[in-house]
């Protein structure tokens, strides 16, 4: 049996997704539903839960797993779990911390991982985790990148009890949340350099849009050397900085590169004593 | 000087035919599509837009930094000459956009802020499939000469195929891919330049000659250069001793 994930890790993800719904009949009408389904879980929904939470919640509701988990790796900065569907994906995205191995650490260093079934015995990159996944009755565990600014910062894990590969849908709207997962990454990046962000009325689709523009990319350049940090730290900063004004990324993004605006000068000015990094 | 221009052309096409063999680097392939097209053609800039997998048009060349190119394009995304043409497949021709104000208010009012008279707009289309246009922008009123037209979107023809020729691009989702990878490359690109421009204090344009002269001149990809100054595994004042050396090196001889 050909194990269709398996050759996905070495390809790109996105074309095999793509040939995978030229076969199936009425797929752009659902691609187009899945992707609002997820954006619509990120921008509203049950206002006690997080908003990567909430993505998680949507994931198993809407994909074929039955958990879901984000976390954050940023060189310098926090690691960890800070979304989740459920208790049991908390804990299994938490071992891989606790274990210093597992598919979310690969998948931020190498791209998408998928283990289709991890309970046979020939899964052997992170024995520690896989003993403690099986265990809580794991069969398979998908990782997919989370990239912000071009670098990856974090992983979507995706845990299904049933061994098999992520397939069609499933693992378009893997892909899909895991792009929106670089909000609330964003947002926690934010508040660890104490610029938290403000709430915002965008929704979360259109947001990323607003991130993803020539003057963005630009200015992140420029304040990497302001600041003296990575590339996803420096559009963090430039995002909480829109916000605490009132403006878009864009318009921030047009100061910095008309040197306007030094983040590095407002830094000293918003917090006169303060140091970063 | 029109076997000049014969040479110039001739020039164009043979590094594209070249970058294709080559596996040359996307973001500098078209880059220096555009900056052909402003130099061949009485035009005075040229941009060039490709859409994501999800049909959303990004900014990946411009043969010039200017902000006001760049606010054109932004305003483009909801209205405009460039983004009829990638949605119909079809050329437009506009030679006089204050008869436009009606199709495009915005549009027309932004490009003629910027001194802009004059858009053309030709789609990078291939194998029926439309995956972003080719704009060209004039500061005077009227008609681009037909020989012009044809020239340009020659050019662009001939970039499409350049852009997904290394993969055995026989279907839409290959040509996907590639331009997917055209734009990771033009983010860690644009990175670049914000750190060489933040660093040597130049303008995005300077910042970009710094990027490309060190590629060259070490047989590098500009992708690889960008990617490795973002990641910090090459220092920004590498390449801008680099330029300065070189730089420093060509007035000597000239004096």
């Amino acid at each position: 049996m050909v194990d269709v994930n398996h050759a996905l890790r070495s390809g790109p993800p996105a074309a095999v997704v793509d040939r995978d719904f030229h076969s199936g009949g009425a797929a752009t009408d659902s691609v187009a539903e899945l992707r609002a389904s997820l954006g619509g879980a990120m921008d509203s929904g049950d206002p006690t839960m997080s908003m990567a939470d909430r993505l998680c919640r949507a994931c198993v509701d809407l994909l074929d797993v039955d958990g879901a988990a984000v976390s954050l790796m940023l060189d310098g900065s926090s690691q960890g779990t800070f979304g989740s569907s459920d208790g049991l994906s908390r804990q299994l995205d938490e071992f891989q911390f606790t274990f210093g191995e597992g598919p979310c650490m690969d998948a931020v260093r190498e791209g998408p991982v998928f283990a289709a079934n991890i309970a046979d015995g020939a899964e052997i990159r992170w024995p520690a985790f896989v003993g403690s996944a099986v265990g809580l009755g794991v069969g398979a565990v998908f990782a997919l990148p989370i990239s912000l600014a071009n670098s990856n910062v974090g992983a979507l894990d995706l845990y299904r009890h049933a061994p098999g590969p992520l397939l069609g849908n499933s693992l378009l709207g893997g892909l899909m949340a895991a792009d929106l997962a670089a909000l609330p990454l964003l947002d926690m990046i934010s508040a660890e350099a104490e610029l938290a962000t403000l709430g915002e009325d965008e929704p979360a689709w259109k947001q990323l849009a607003s991130l993803a523009r020539v003057e963005v990319y630009q200015a992140t350049g420029m304040v990497m050397v302001q600041l003296g940090v990575g590339p996803a730290e420096a559009l963090a900063r430039l995002r909480a900085h829109a916000f605490a004004q009132g403006l878009t990324a864009s318009q921030v993004a047009w100061s910095i590169v008309e040197r306007e605006l030094s983040l590095e000068s407002d830094t000293e000015r918003t917090d006169p004593g303060g140091r970063h990094s | 000087m029109s076997t000049d221009r014969e040479h110039e052309i001739t020039r164009a096409f043979v590094s594209i035919a070249n970058s294709m063999a080559d596996g040359a680097d996307v973001v500098d392939l078209l880059s220096g599509l555009t900056s052909d097209c402003a130099r061949l053609l009485d035009i005075a800039s040229a941009g060039l837009l490709l859409a994501d997998g999800h049909g959303v048009l990004h900014v990946l060349a411009a043969s010039s930094e200017r902000t006001r190119d760049l606010e054109i394009f932004q305003l483009q995304r909801d209205e405009g000459p460039c983004l009829d043409c990638f949605h119909t497949g079809q050329q437009v021709s506009v030679n006089d956009l204050s008869q436009e104000t009606d199709r495009w208010p915005q549009f027309v009012a932004a490009a003629t802020a910027a001194g802009f008279a004059a858009v053309h707009a030709l789609p990078m289309r291939l194998r029926g499939t439309t995956f972003g246009a080719l704009n060209l922008f004039g500061d005077k009123t009227g008609a681009l000469a037909a020989d012009d037209l044809d020239l340009a979107q020659a050019l662009a023809h001939v970039a499409s195929i350049a852009l997904v020729t290394d993969k055995a691009a026989s279907d839409k989702d290959a040509i996907n891919q590639q331009l997917q990878t055209a734009l990771t490359s033009r983010v860690a690109i644009e990175q670049a330049k914000g750190i060489l421009a933040q660093l040597g204090n130049l303008d995005m344009d300077q910042a970009f000659a710094v990027l490309r002269r060190y590629a060259r001149d070490h047989n590098a990809r500009l992708t690889e250069v960008a990617k490795q100054l973002v990641s910090r595994e090459l220092v920004a004042e590498r390449l801008l001793d680099h330029s300065m050396t070189r730089r420093g090196r060509e007035t000597t001889f000239k004096g």
